[in-house]
């Protein structure tokens, strides 16, 4: 080069200098932020975790009670949505009725899951179930936190290998979204 | 040491068994063509068998996609009008991100009933559900044929050669009797 030297900064310059440098540092905290946020590890330590309880040709049965336990535990912590599922009989809960609604959910839950490594198709269905609580009248969006809750306690005691961290950090933004054309 | 009479005692013992052994497997074979006849039906241990055998071929993840890809494909070969049923999420093109979230969302209505056909009331009920959820969109029955001839086309392709037809076809026919509720 023709040994030109890079002009020093000029005093006047330094605080803008900084202030870059300060604006990218907060950036770089994001960008990290986010990508711990349901990362793509997160994302596969959950399907694979997930995957334990589908593998036996009798996991349905697991699966039911499983899911079952988990409407009454939400409902119990909140009594206002168990009104909303007296048309699946949440009364009788041995009730076939109440038995193929919980294998919904969990199905949901599913298919959810199996998504996770296509951001795009997820993002679908995600809205998609959104659509389908908007339109349930008094369905509120303490409910899903509630039932995020009760699922993450209930998972840390049917998987043996249970990342609480990864579940957190994917399911609270997708929840978030399932719950996120709701009016209350 | 033993005596000879000892000796073809303990033989004869073990022809009888011998014969024992060879008379049960005759009536296993007979009991085995007998039952072949049967196999049209969707019975309780043909039911576990096609559960299983969907387990594996449902896959997870990615796969599972590729292979709800490749039965809708077989299935509009068949029957390109059913195009049609699919505008709203983007049939056109099929690997947009709401075709592939809605065959997801189908195959997994599927795997509610596949693996709840060892329960027989909570599979009824799941069944009506279904059946309303269909009602109103008027599907012609040779559309629930497409899908099957489409399935029973894909599963082999996913399970190599450890899978029962008669099995599939059996039980299959009986949860599109359940959805098309005729």
């Amino acid at each position: 080069l023709s040994g030109a030297k890079a002009p020093t900064p000029s005093a006047v310059n330094r605080p803008k200098m900084f202030r870059v440098a300060v604006l990218l540092g907060l950036i770089a905290v994001c960008v990290a932020e986010v990508e711990h946020c349901c990362s793509a590890e997160d994302r596969r330590l959950i399907q694979k975790q997930w995957k334990v309880l589908w593998r036996d040709t009798s996991s349905s049965k697991l699966k039911i009670l499983f899911g079952r336990r988990i409407l009454l535990k939400v409902t119990e912590l909140k009594p206002d949505a168990k009104a909303l599922f007296s048309r699946v009989k949440i009364d009788n809960p041995e009730a076939p009725e109440f038995a193929a609604h919980s294998m919904r959910i969990m199905n949901a839950l599913d298919m959810v899951i199996n998504l996770l490594t296509d951001d795009d198709a997820l993002d679908e269905a995600v809205d998609h179930l959104a659509d389908q609580h908007a339109v349930r009248a008094g369905v509120k969006k303490e409910f899903f936190t509630a039932f995020g809750e009760v699922l993450f306690k209930g998972l840390s005691r049917v998987l043996d290998d249970f990342d609480g961290i990864a579940w957190k950090s994917c399911f609270r933004g997708i929840l978030g979204k399932i719950a996120g054309k709701l009016q209350a | 040491p033993l005596r000879l009479t000892e000796v073809v005692a303990l033989r004869l013992k073990s022809v009888l068994k011998m014969k024992t052994l060879l008379v049960l497997f005759a009536i296993a074979c007979v009991g085995g063509v007998l039952a072949d006849h049967h196999e049209h039906e969707c019975d309780a241990l043909t039911r576990l068998k096609v559960k299983s055998q969907w387990v594996r071929a449902y896959a997870t993840g990615h796969e599972r996609e590729d292979f709800a890809k490749a039965v809708w494909r077989a299935i509009f070969a068949q029957a390109p009008d059913a195009k049609t049923l699919f505008k709203r999420v983007k049939v056109e093109n099929p690997d947009s991100p709401e075709f592939i979230a809605h065959i997801l969302r189908v195959m997994a209505g599927l795997d509610i009933v596949i693996s709840i056909l060892d329960q027989e009331d909570t599979l009824k009920e799941e069944l009506s559900h279904l059946h309303e959820q269909h009602e109103g969109r008027h599907i012609p029955d040779n559309y629930f044929d497409a899908f099957k001839v489409a399935l029973l086309h894909v599963l082999p392709a996913q399970l190599g050669r450890c899978w029962d037809r008669d099995a599939w076809d059996s039980c299959f026919d009986l949860i599109a009797h359940g959805i098309k509720g005729h």
